[in-house]
């Protein structure tokens, strides 16, 4: 954040004045914080103590210390489900890392219909997932859907059983996911891309540097605090991948597509096991903040 | 005009410029693949019956019909759920955008003993998985007897912090001559955020207004636990729990229920297109 109010309060010189001023200053916070404090910061601190219970839906949580910890790490479905996420990660976040800046790249040039073809591409943002995964439901389908029908146009044969086969399912996620979400990562590299200024790349051309060397020595270089957000952002999201399982697979086939999410959703929702759901859900945080550590680290942000 | 027209066309010096052709080319490659899977939704929801399943697949029916819109609403309560996620959207954009704005003064505009901290924690929330509050808050709605109410929907959602972020980022960079000169005509704090700051910040409020409003609009996770009656269910969670559900050979139905929850998201977007651009591009949030 940048710097407090200029506008230093040349009254606020007795202490009584400066607690008025604070007072009022809480009493304008006052309805968010309660909101805050009520539905964000009190359950985050609930679901850390919560791992440490056995708490079903019904009556009082039961102090088990590490045994839900100690469960899970044993437990073939929640390591299974750690596999599978992570291997979503890896499939969603890097095209839709790349591809957003490719995509904000793009719609930066000067060309005729762009705003067009930057509204289209973000068009699925306005959408619910529920809806999303619908419809891939049906292009995805096995014998009638589109793109089977287009892949074996280019020669693909036979038809991929997308949603069907364990091997293909979670890259049909993925590619639901991207389509889906891409739009986000493109407007905030192209609003980088806008902040570059045009001196830079008058000087790289003065210098005799061609279109890649731009990209290289200028564009990539500049784009830098930029992904100091997106990237982690991005992984988080991909971390937390829940409703394009729910509606498309429910984890299936044959668990292939079970994530995290949805190892939290069924022990907390479906068997009321809230104390194990906790302790998952306390682990995935944990996995998202070490990750975002470590990214800032290595990009030397912190 | 004519030097943006030089800039834009594929011609340079009267001859094909082969790599601006190939960028044209990709561009529309890229708006076929983002648009194609709307049209399709569409096209199949307007398809009679034994269209449906035609191949190679037909991009416009032969006999257009609205059938399976009919079938939609007589199986499915399409408009009550509607109703719930327009109430449950409205709840929390409200509250969102009041308790935002009057948070976002102080932060930006007043020196106050634990200004950074407050802050600090807000932001931190940032990095914070939902999911980790999923189960205190639903314990919490039940404990209270507040499942399955607008309120429990509603109401969790405006704790989100992007607002605060945005709306003071956006104080901070008003003048403070406007405040001082509202200061001397005897303006209290409160007048001077109505009368200089909210009519100043009607673009980065109607960014959080609709950007908040999209998000309840979709949200899925939470509403998916917290709601099982028809009478507080969002279209998203009807669609995925009932329409969606083990019904592989009903797409035309599918279909039309996907394009009657989205259609009308589509029209809301074109019409406010550069709120969602400013609001995605500043915060890096998106939903």
């Amino acid at each position: 954040m940048s710097s407090p109010a200029k506008n230093k309060d040349k009254r606020a010189t007795s202490p009584w004045i400066s607690i008025k001023n604070d007072l009022i200053a809480y009493a304008f916070m006052a309805p968010y914080l309660f909101l805050f404090v009520v539905f964000l910061l009190l359950p985050a601190i609930v679901g850390v103590y919560a791992s440490f219970t056995k708490w079903g839906i019904i009556g009082q949580p039961k102090w088990v210390g590490l045994k839900n910890y100690n469960k899970l790490i044993n437990s073939d479905i929640f390591i299974e489900s750690l596999q599978n996420t992570l291997y979503f990660v890896v499939l969603a976040a890097i095209p839709l890392i790349v591809l957003g800046l490719l995509l904000a790249l793009l719609v930066n040039q000067k060309l005729r219909g762009r705003n067009i073809a930057r509204a289209i591409v973000f068009l699925p943002h306005v959408v619910s997932v529920a809806a999303v995964g619908i419809i891939f439901q049906w292009i995805l389908e096995r014998s009638s859907g589109l793109l089977n029908y287009y892949l074996g146009l280019l020669g693909v044969n036979p038809p991929i059983n997308w949603l069907g086969d364990p091997d293909s399912a979670m890259p049909a996620i993925a590619i639901t996911t991207i389509w889906w979400t891409v739009n986000g990562n493109m407007i905030i590299y192209l609003a980088g891309l806008q902040d570059i200024p045009e001196d830079l790349y008058e000087a790289a051309k003065i210098d005799g540097a061609g279109r890649w060397q731009e990209l290289r020595y200028v564009t990539i270089p500049m784009l830098m605090p930029v992904n100091a957000f997106v990237i982690p952002l991005t992984v988080i999201a991909c971390w937390r991948v829940f409703g394009q399982v729910f509606v498309m697979t429910r984890g299936g086939p044959q668990g292939s597509t079970f994530t995290v999410a949805q190892f939290i959703y069924e022990t907390a929702f479906v068997n009321f096991n809230m104390g194990l759901a906790s302790a998952a859900g306390v682990i995935l945080m944990l996995i998202t903040l070490s990750f975002t550590v470590i990214q800032l680290r290595a990009m030397k942000v912190i | 005009m004519s030097d943006s027209w030089r800039k834009e066309s594929v011609y340079r010096d009267g001859s094909l410029n082969y790599g601006r052709l190939a960028l044209y080319a990709i561009m529309i490659f890229v708006a076929i693949v983002w648009g194609a899977p709307f049209i399709w939704m569409f096209v199949t929801s307007i398809k009679p019956d034994t269209e449906v399943f035609s191949y190679p697949p037909t991009w416009w029916p032969d006999e257009p019909t609205l059938e399976f819109y009919t079938r939609l609403f007589d199986s499915f309560p399409m408009l009550l759920w509607f109703r719930n996620s327009l109430i449950v959207a409205t709840i929390t954009t409200a509250l969102t955008l009041a308790t935002n704005i009057l948070a976002a003064y102080p932060l930006a505009r007043m020196r106050f003993r634990g200004r950074k901290i407050v802050l600090l924690i807000i932001l931190s929330t940032f990095l914070l998985p939902g999911e980790i509050l999923l189960v205190p808050l639903f314990l919490g709605m039940i404990k209270f007897k507040l499942a399955n109410t607008y309120f429990s929907i509603a109401v969790p959602a405006a704790a989100n912090a992007f607002g605060v972020f945005l709306m003071t980022q956006f104080f901070l960079t008003i003048p403070v001559e406007l405040e001082e000169a509202g200061r001397l005509d005897g303006c209290s704090r409160f007048g001077l955020l109505w009368r200089i700051f909210i009519p100043l910040s009607k673009p980065v409020i109607a960014t959080v207004a609709i950007f908040t409003f999209v998000r309840s609009w979709n949200d899925f996770f939470w509403p998916l636990i917290i709601s099982n009656t028809d009478a507080t269910r969002t279209v998203p969670v009807g669609l995925a729990v009932f329409v969606g559900r083990g019904l592989s050979m009903r797409f035309g139905v599918i279909m039309a229920s996907a394009a009657a929850a989205t259609i009308p998201a589509v029209i809301f977007f074109l019409l406010l297109q550069r709120y969602f651009v400013r609001g995605i591009s500043t915060t890096g949030l998106q939903g």
